[in-house]
């Protein structure tokens, strides 16, 4: 037997993060900063006011394409491809992002994923970090037709901007940022991962896949490149932000800013276990009745199965106190029974309570931020209960040692920014709302 | 992260090897964590400190601290009275990343004579980190 240990991977970013100190550490087999010498709460913050960029180099990014790319995605992802996008929903279609998960066939979550269809018989597939060839593997098992599943995983770089301030930032580098960003809605994306008459070109000629769909609860982008151009982007990037409020970010700041989001972090909030009763179930393909599912999929028969339930929901304390997620640590109700485990718990830093009402540093004064609030920050994460809470119930998170209330949400972060209009964050500089 | 030969590590105070460190003023010790200790939790975002009157033991649980990721515990590094706290802390965790040296956490009044003299000095810390 050998004792061989698998490398740890290093993204293209590697000798910058080293370079500006970062704290680093492994993450899904990659070395990855934790958070710059500026701390995790200046940068979770600077996304709420400013921008923040983040090396999601690490994540997996598959293409799938040919004549039996579309009914492998039906079959295998957790969208109805025909009815996920809009209000009255209609099918993805090329420049459109999907998010959902892929399911084992027990109803467990193998990974969720950003579906962005590039053309007619082409999707890019961008999963988590090592979960390339886990769920390459995955579509090549059920693949039923011609089909090429290709991991490009580590040979895409991919920087995530994000923050009220993206687009400003993210203009200085387009060769045409009018014709790009102008009609970018949310969930959509233009370019492509290789050059050709398609790509979104920066002024230096590199050719990008754009897409507006993030990390982090906040308006922003996420670009997808050839690795050898990541370095010189993400340098221009901060350099167009030279005169605004910008931050490289690490890992500790986007758990605080997903948790706060009420986004999951993939094999902690989501993972080996049912996938109900969740704050995401609109990943699921309910038909009108929202009853039934309105297609066939690879979990459905486990999902329908299950009899043991569980629930998750997102919660926040009533101060920064946190708990240590280990073993021992339990959700208990008001009775002191234990109904439950703490998946995530974490601290957003941008909020804060005032009287009952959570508000964050970026809230307007007109929605309950006073003018001198200062963000002590709050804990918040997730919880897996054997019954069903309800909003405003109010619990204990105790590992045996430290007990910290907390109260059961719908939300966490107010006024979060990732869903208002282009427009109106392109025109931000002009009211002189960013920094 | 800081390299070891970036950190601040003082020669006035000695240091205990759960990264506390403990300065002698007359009578009492004042208590707090090194620059070490700090930049390994990152961001501090609370501090819950003990009650003054408290009596702890040498290697005991006295409060915690609070950063982005972690909950820490604090270990005093001798035994003794707490006389004080820094209550300037729960307002202001940040201090401890600012200057963790000049912001103390717990003022102590030793009650076991040699504990003190047990402690590490800088040059013994600096060994101890260097591993």
């Amino acid at each position: 037997m050998t004792t061989e240990k698998t490398a740890v991977r290093k993204t293209v970013l590697f000798d910058w993060h080293l370079a500006n100190h970062a704290t680093m550490a492994e993450f899904g087999g990659y070395q990855m900063p934790l958070w710059y010498p500026s701390g995790a709460k200046h940068e979770h913050r600077t996304v709420l006011t400013g921008v923040g960029l983040f090396d999601t180099s690490h994540m997996g990014v598959l293409t799938v394409a040919g004549e039996a790319a579309w009914s492998l995605l039906q079959h295998c992802f957790s969208r109805d491809l025909r009815t996920c996008i809009g209000i009255k929903p209609g099918p993805l279609t090329p420049g459109r992002c999907v998010y959902g998960l892929f399911l084992r066939e027990n109803g467990t979550v193998l990974d969720d994923a950003i579906i962005s269809q590039l053309g007619p018989e082409r999707y890019l597939v961008v999963v988590n970090s090592g979960m390339g060839p886990i769920v390459r593997e995955h579509l090549l098992l059920h693949a039923n037709g011609p089909v090429d599943v290709a991991d490009r995983s580590g040979r895409i770089g991919k920087i995530d901007v994000q923050g009220p301030a993206a687009a400003l930032v993210l203009e200085g580098l387009l060769g045409d940022p009018d014709k790009v960003l102008s009609d970018m809605i949310y969930f959509s994306c233009k370019g492509d991962v290789e050059e050709g008459p398609t790509a979104v070109l920066l002024r230096d000629k590199t050719p990008i896949l754009l897409s507006r769909t993030g990390y982090t609860g906040e308006f922003g982008f996420e670009i997808y490149l050839p690795a050898a151009a990541t370095v010189s982007v993400w340098e221009q990037l901060l350099a167009a932000g030279r005169n605004r409020e910008i931050a490289a970010c690490g890992l500790a700041s986007r758990d605080s800013l997903r948790t706060g989001a009420v986004l999951p972090l993939s094999h902690q909030d989501i993972g080996d276990w049912l996938f109900q009763n969740t704050p995401w179930s609109f990943v699921l393909p309910w038909d009108e009745t929202g009853q039934r599912f309105s297609k066939s999929f690879i979990g459905a028969e486990g999902l329908s199965a299950a009899r043991d339930k569980s629930y998750t929901y997102p919660f926040a304390g009533y101060d920064p106190r946190k708990i240590p997620v280990t073993d021992k640590t339990v959700v208990l109700d008001r009775h002191e029974v234990a109904i439950g485990t703490v998946l995530t718990c974490t601290t957003d830093m941008g909020i804060d309570r005032v009287g009952e009402q959570i508000v964050s540093i970026v809230s307007p004064e007109s929605a309950g931020r006073p003018a001198d609030f200062l963000a002590r920050g709050l804990s918040c994460g997730f919880v897996k209960t054997n019954r069903p809470c309800v909003a405003g119930e109010q619990v204990r998170l105790t590992d045996g040692k430290r007990s910290v209330p907390v109260e059961i949400r719908r939300d966490i972060r107010p006024d979060r920014t990732a869903r208002r209009s282009m427009r109106e964050m392109r025109n931000q500089e002009m009211r002189g709302e960013t920094r | 992260m800081k390299e070891i030969d970036e950190l601040n590590l003082p020669g006035d105070v000695y240091y205990s090897p759960e990264h506390e460190w403990a300065r002698k003023e007359g009578e009492t010790v004042k208590v707090g964590i090194s620059d070490y200790a700090q930049d390994q939790l990152g961001d501090i975002v609370f501090v819950e400190l003990p009650d003054v009157g408290a009596i702890l033991e040498k290697g005991e649980e006295f409060g915690t601290l609070e950063s982005v990721k972690a909950v820490s515990e604090i270990y005093a590094p001798l035994s003794g009275e707490v006389v004080a706290v820094n209550k300037t802390l729960v307002d202001a965790p940040e201090l401890l990343n600012e200057d963790p040296y000049d912001n103390w956490i717990i003022e102590l009044r030793p009650s076991v004579e040699d504990e003190y003299d047990e402690l590490l000095s800088r040059d013994d810390y600096l060994a101890l980190l260097q591993g």
